[in-house]
């Protein structure tokens, strides 16, 4: 008895050690492939916005995250610009003209192109009119101008505002973006905190 | 006491962390108000252009269309929507500087009374009908078989190539009857300064003159390009600084920016001009050789006395006046218009006020030629009220079947004494092109839809010009606003392809024929460019540089007779209908942000008034705010009071612009006309309507509530606080420095 349970005390702990070990290089692993971006302090809070329906269900899981393709590479404007922009039309037949030409969602694209009409994107984040908010400048903050931030991990970045956009299909408002959601992120990241620089 | 007692520090302390709390949460509120998610439509481009980003403006050259000075401006762009204008610092007429009028010019475009259509008469009221119907109804009465029959135009200022191709019109139907009208223009002023100087439109060197003595001209407010004198006037108050005097009736901006404003009864401004040339003549020994003998016995009979008498100023500030301009010499600068030229004899005051320049020797200084522009064809055609009189001699006289009327709004702007309005309707058939439905097209038999000044091509030359210059270029800043309105250009086009289909058949557009045009002008001209590149180099930078023809000045000896106060016991005042740079002639009434300026003399907003001096309200027994009913010999307007020191106790002024029967939402039905009730009264010499003759009698009247006058600031006075401090000049110079 005391022999066996002394083995079975043996057991447990090594069968402990080992997951220990393996706790360990999977949080080290972990940290590795999912390490914060440098040099800033996330936004907290979380927010449901409403379901809105789009005219084509578009799949940023898709894009995104399956097929890893750089937020910026279709709201190209994001870095250039006050606006993300929804991108032009001319964009999604670049590769659409070639890729998944038999599924619905790109026949109707396909119908909007031959139509000369971009898709009626509804708006999904807002701020309200008084509100100055520049895409650019968040950009440059957080990643072109971020020692030891990889502009290829940019989806982080968004994703303070905008939450895991690769993780959905049309695109959710899943953080508050109120006027205290802003401030208390430019106070732990250093924003400025002039009234002016918002509103104006 | 008891133990719940919380002392006055504590009580500071728990109301600002709570207070800090309700900021917080109210912080995190998400607004109810502005957000469009979910609703607002997010529109891509399909293929942008390349240099286009949203969110980042794109700006474009292009020229002013809000009065015929023709600034030259840059638009703002962003998103394929026209949001800022300013001005074109490449332009000579402006450099960069916009007025009230050009920055409002954005609401005129968006502006939702617009018409968007076409429109006919049928069974007595307006119907909407395509283009194509509009066009087959003018190909049948200016196409085939319509030589002989009597077209005409009626327009403001046209200038540039739609000149040319309006000309072209004229001439395809065989006729020349082209009258162009603007109530507010300076047509006295250039009559005078052709007799006096040899040339209508010297050019005033404001900025390089040590005094200028304005008599009524409002130079920096509703002249005829306030953007460069208000730009010259800067230069002129930098160091050494210009001194201004301004001498008139009724306080202009012009006035209010004086360094000595002067009142002078109305009509009389011709008798100090005689004054001050006999006190420079006779005490400060300036040289009379300029003038003719007949002038210089004329000007002997103006005593000190006789100036005191007839304008009622000062013997002082008539003394000290010409003393200043002895001082300055050939240094100084006399100008004359608005207020004081709106008499029957108001060429006469202006040849009095501009001997004076003679007398000075400032003619060749101060006064210079500004050259010719060398492509007469593309000259502007300045607007006259003479324009308008010929217009209803015509129209009287049977000469006119077909009316095109453009860029203008004479059934508001002409006085009901001149009996326009019958004449109008005297003829059988009215094309107007308007953007808004004004009073004018709303009596018209057919209306064709115009694109904005922000929609649309053309070249323009300014009507007033300087030493430099150029022809500016108008370009569309945007895509039209509503499909089926037309540039001003385009319809001429339509119109000449009417009558002359071989000649102008082959351009699609009236861009096409711009180009066209511009590929046409002399090789010497686009300094060895290829067309193209010359094209497109107009285009960014929005004027084309054009060499002046040489011009002199050649001073004449005109003779000059200055009449003597008139009183008129029934109608013991004047009233002037006074232009301002805001509403103009009533064309800006329907842009909600010139109506919500305040003016700049009463600082009133969204209606009329009349200014009056505070002795004159006395003896009305009325105050700021109250009503009077102004009465002419041809009607009457009730309007609130603004009483103030800056106006000539026998003047009452009552601002154009107001008093809209139609033009749309903003205009309709705020304020008063007081064009309306001016008397038939003209310019002997140039037969110009006389806007400051008009005898009037005033009396109190009870109004409403609801219609009281509306004022930004409700003191005069800054009641000895020293809000705004202020030092003598020469003490300044004393103990600052000069």
């Amino acid at each position: 008895m005391n022999n066996y349970s002394n083995r079975l005390c043996t057991g447990v702990a090594k069968v402990g050690l080992v997951a220990s070990i393996l706790l360990t290089a999977v949080l080290i692993l972990s940290s590795v492939a999912y390490a914060e971006v440098p040099n800033a302090v996330p936004p907290k809070g979380e927010y449901q916005g409403e379901h809105v329906p789009q005219p084509i269900d578009f799949p940023h899981d898709t894009h995104a995250k399956i097929n890893g393709i750089n937020c910026m590479y279709c709201h190209t404007y994001a870095r250039r610009s006050k606006v993300a922009g929804i991108p032009p039309t001319s964009k999604c037949m670049g590769c659409h003209t070639v890729i998944a030409t038999d599924k619905d969602r790109i026949k109707r694209l396909t119908e909007y192109w031959e139509n000369n009409e971009p898709p009626p994107w509804k708006k999904v984040h807002d701020v309200p009119d008084y509100v100055h908010f520049t895409h650019e400048k968040h950009l440059a903050r957080f990643v072109f101008e971020n020692e030891g931030m990889d502009v290829d991990r940019v989806s982080e970045v968004c994703a303070f505002c905008h939450g895991e956009v690769k993780d959905m299909t049309v695109a959710e408002k899943t953080k508050p973006l109120t006027m205290g959601f802003c401030q208390r992120c430019h106070e732990a990241n250093g924003g400025p905190s002039d009234c002016w620089k918002c509103h104006k | 006491m008891n133990g719940n007692d919380i002392d006055r520090r504590s009580f500071l302390k728990v109301m600002g962390w709570g207070g800090a709390g309700v900021a917080l949460a109210g912080c995190d509120m998400p607004t109810t108000v502005t957000l469009e998610e979910g609703k607002e439509t997010v529109v891509s481009y399909l293929m942008p252009e390349e240099y286009v980003i949203p969110g980042r403006g794109v700006w474009y050259a292009s020229t002013c269309q809000q009065c015929p000075s023709g600034c030259g401006i840059h638009a703002r762009v962003r998103e394929g929507r026209v949001l800022k204008i300013e001005g074109n610092p490449s332009s000579p007429v402006n450099k960069g500087g916009l007025c009230m009028m050009g920055q409002a010019s954005v609401q005129s475009h968006y502006n939702p009374d617009r018409i968007t259509k076409p429109m006919m008469r049928s069974g007595g009221s307006l119907v909407e009908v395509s283009w194509d119907d509009a066009l087959a109804a003018l190909k049948t009465t200016t196409g085939e078989g319509a030589e002989g029959s009597k077209v005409a135009w009626l327009t403001g200022t046209v200038s540039g190539h739609q000149r040319v191709l309006l000309d072209g019109h004229l001439d395809a139907l065989g006729t020349d009857k082209h009258f162009s009208y603007e109530v507010i223009n300076g047509a006295v002023v250039r009559a005078a300064a052709k007799a006096v100087y040899g040339d209508e439109q010297p050019e005033y060197d404001m900025a390089n003159a040590s005094v200028v003595l304005s008599i009524g001209s409002d130079l920096l407010g509703a002249s005829d390009s306030p953007m460069n004198y208000s730009r010259q006037y800067a230069e002129f108050r930098n160091a050494p600084r210009g001194t201004l005097v301004q001498v008139e009736s009724s306080m202009s901006l012009t006035g209010g920016s004086a360094d000595r404003w002067l009142a002078v009864r109305p009509g009389t401004e011709g008798t100090l001009a005689m004054g001050l040339a006999n006190l420079l003549l006779s005490k400060h020994g300036k040289d009379g050789s300029g003038l003719s003998a007949a002038t210089k016995a004329a000007i002997s009979s103006f005593t000190v006395d006789v100036v005191v008498k007839e304008t009622e100023m000062q013997a002082a500030d008539v003394e000290s006046l010409a003393q200043l301009l002895a001082d300055k010499g050939a240094n100084s600068l006399v100008v004359v218009g608005g207020v004081a030229t709106g008499y029957s004899h108001g060429y006469q005051t202006a040849v009095a006020s501009m001997l004076l320049n003679v007398i000075l020797g400032s003619v060749g200084k101060t006064v210079k030629s500004a050259g010719g522009f060398p492509f007469e064809q593309l000259s502007a055609q300045a607007g006259s009220t003479g324009g308008l009189f010929e217009f209803t001699d015509s129209a009287n006289k049977g000469d006119i079947d077909v009316v095109f009327v453009y860029g203008t709004n004479p059934v508001f702007t002409a006085p009901t004494s001149t009996g326009f309005a019958d004449s109008f309707a005297k003829v059988p058939y009215k094309v107007v092109l308007s953007q808004f439905e004004d009073e004018t097209t709303v009596l018209a038999d057919l209306v064709l839809p115009l694109a904005s000044g922000l929609e649309e091509w053309g070249t323009h030359v300014a009507a007033h010009q300087t030493a430099e210059k150029s022809i500016s270029i108008q370009q569309p800043v945007m895509e039209k606003l509503y499909k089926e309105t037309k540039g001003f250009g385009d319809v001429l086009l339509d119109l000449l392809k009417i009558r002359n289909e071989a000649d102008f058949g082959k351009f699609d557009d009236y861009y096409a024929y711009l180009v066209s045009a511009f590929g046409a002008l002399p090789a010497d001209f686009k300094g060895g460019a290829d067309d193209k590149t010359f094209w497109q180099n107009a285009l960014s930078s929005g004027v084309v540089a054009v060499e002046a023809s040489k011009a002199d000045l050649s001073v004449a000896k005109v003779d000059v007779k200055v009449a003597s106060y008139a009183k008129d016991a029934s109608r013991p005042y004047n009233l002037t209908a006074s232009a301002r740079l805001g509403l103009w002639d009533g064309r800006y009434a329907n842009i909600p942000w010139l109506q919500e300026a305040p003016d700049v003399i009463s600082k009133a907003v969204w209606g009329s008034w009349v200014e009056m001096h505070p002795i004159t309200a006395n003896r009305l027994g009325v105050k700021t705010g109250d009503f009077v009913k102004v009465e002419s010999e041809h009607g009457s307007i009730e309007v609130p009071v603004y009483a103030h020191r800056g106006v000539h106790p026998d003047a009452m002024a009552v601002p154009m612009g107001q008093g809209h029967k139609e033009y749309g939402r903003f205009a309709k039905g705020v304020g008063v006309n007081p064009l309306s009730i001016l008397a038939n009264a003209k310019d002997e010499q140039t037969g110009e309507l006389a806007l400051s003759s008009t005898r009037v009698n005033v009396s109190k009247v009870s109004f409403n509530e609801e219609d009281k006058m509306v004022r930004f600031g409700g003191s005069e006075s800054q009641v000895g606080r020293k809000l705004v401090a202020s030092i003598k000049a020469d003490v300044f110079n004393r103990t600052e420095g000069a």
